[in-house]
């Protein structure tokens, strides 16, 4: 039997709950969609695919599927911690237990780590890319004995496992781009939720385009998301779920994230823009615009919204 | 004949909202009346603009326009900078680096002004060196 815990640790975020509200910009982009799913869910999927077993995920103190070891207050409790308490759980019940930080996206084979876990015969394993550490393990919880700083201890003289797949440290704004940019031109395994209605061009579900707008490949366009009239949505630009862009703007290599407003005749390009925040890549500055014509959050409550679908993933995976 | 005063630095505000526009006109307003203004507006210090700062930029410039002036910007911001490209509207204005160099474009001699061929007469003193050379 196999587990796998995943942590989603908000450094400098000391004693706050916010995951991915539209009040607060993204302080984890593994939460956000990107062509249509967050990382965190793309993760559970390729945990599912790999034959795990269970998935426990930590975020701030909260644990899913079961969170009666973590408790609900995270001035108390660490990410890390609760992770702990978890790995105790799995003692005797899990023959290894994978553990991912989801701040990098990292494309792996489970089968492929797990078979090297084995044959190194050493309690930790973690995986090692072109450019450093990845934050991914394999420990055998029996072994393990560390519970105190867990962390510390996995980066003690682990077997290294060479990563060879795809990696992206998703860093900041800049990482999240090139990510997309990736996905859009298959130079990863991301791939869109959607419809490839035309080359390079996807589109989800109940997505409208306006009369007069034009779509140039590569460009994804989630599900419910609306482009008003004559509008340009160019280069690498993806427009994710529940967005709106309003008549005769024009976006080109940009992302409007989901649940966004982006007003009448704007001209975005090498920028993302998260409902009043806007980081402009070319220019290296982040924005708050307060200006609800320019650009807002839109109507729909997505507190939490991605955090619960993953948690559903989980639940679904535990059960 | 001098048919227009100097020309005119103004900062600014950090913020260009509905509230600092309307203070920033009742400063700025005189100025685009006067005889061929000339303007430079120090954006330096401006880190959030709304589309009512946007607006007031474009009919300022629009006022000063039509009484044969120039308004420049200079010394933009990141913010200015991405707010402005964002709204459609950086294209519009001659911006500067600095204060200075906007200051100094108003009083260089367009290039039109420059003939740009050279006059018939352009050769002669030349040719008559030759011709003394040779006689």
């Amino acid at each position: 039997m196999i587990a796998a815990i995943i942590i989603a640790n908000y450094e400098g975020q000391k004693g706050e709950t916010k995951v991915c509200t539209q009040e607060v910009a993204p302080e984890h982009w593994a939460c956000v969609d990107v062509l249509g799913r967050p990382v965190m869910g793309r993760l559970v999927d390729g945990l599912k695919r790999g034959g795990i077993n269970s998935v426990f995920a930590f975020a701030d103190g909260k644990c899913s599927p079961d969170d009666s070891k973590s408790g609900n207050d995270p001035n108390s409790i660490s990410v890390w911690r609760a992770a702990g308490g978890k790995l105790d759980e799995c003692r005797g019940s899990y023959d290894s237990v994978l553990i991912a930080d989801c701040r990098t996206y990292a494309e792996f084979d489970v089968a492929d780590i797990l078979a090297f876990h084995r044959d190194q015969g050493r309690p930790v394993t973690q995986a090692f890319a072109a450019d450093g550490p990845v934050d991914l393990w394999i420990i055998d919880p029996g072994r393990f004995r560390e519970r105190d700083n867990i962390r510390g201890a996995l980066t003690s003289g682990p077997a290294a496992y060479e990563q060879r797949g795809y990696v992206n440290r998703l860093e900041g704004p800049r990482d999240f781009r090139q990510l997309v940019s990736d996905g859009l031109n298959s130079r990863c395994r991301l791939r869109p939720c959607g419809v490839e209605v035309r080359p390079s061009v996807w589109m989800g579900e109940n997505a409208e385009i306006g009369r007069g707008t034009r779509i140039v490949a590569p460009a994804f366009i989630g599900q419910q998301a609306k482009i008003g009239d004559d509008c340009l949505i160019t280069r690498g630009t993806n427009v994710e779920c529940n967005s709106q862009v309003d008549f005769g703007t024009a976006a080109e290599n940009s992302s409007i994230l989901s649940n966004t407003y982006l007003g009448i005749g704007l001209d975005l390009s090498h920028s993302i823009v998260d409902g009043k925040y806007l980081w402009n890549l070319r220019h290296d500055v982040t924005l708050e615009i307060t200006d609800p014509a320019v650009m807002r959050p839109n109507a729909v409550s997505t507190k939490s919204r991605k955090w619960s679908e993953f948690e559903n993933d989980a639940v679904g995976l535990s059960a | 004949m001098q048919t227009s005063g100097p020309v005119v630095v103004m900062q600014v505000p950090e913020i260009l909202n509905v509230k600092e526009v309307h203070n920033f006109m009742q400063e700025l307003g005189p100025l685009l009346e006067s005889n061929r203004p000339r303007i430079v507006l120090d954006c330096s210090q401006v880190c959030s603009m709304e589309s009512a700062g946007v607006e007031m930029l474009l009919r300022c410039l629009e006022e000063v326009l039509k009484r044969d002036g120039d308004l420049k910007l200079a010394a933009l911001s990141r913010e200015a900078e991405v707010i402005l490209e964002l709204m459609r509207v950086a294209r519009v204005f001659e911006t500067f680096e600095t204060c200075e160099e906007a200051v100094r474009s108003f009083h260089a001699i367009p290039a039109d002004a420059v003939p740009q061929d050279a006059p018939w007469y352009a050769n002669v003193f030349n040719e008559l060196g030759v011709l003394k050379q040779a006689s």
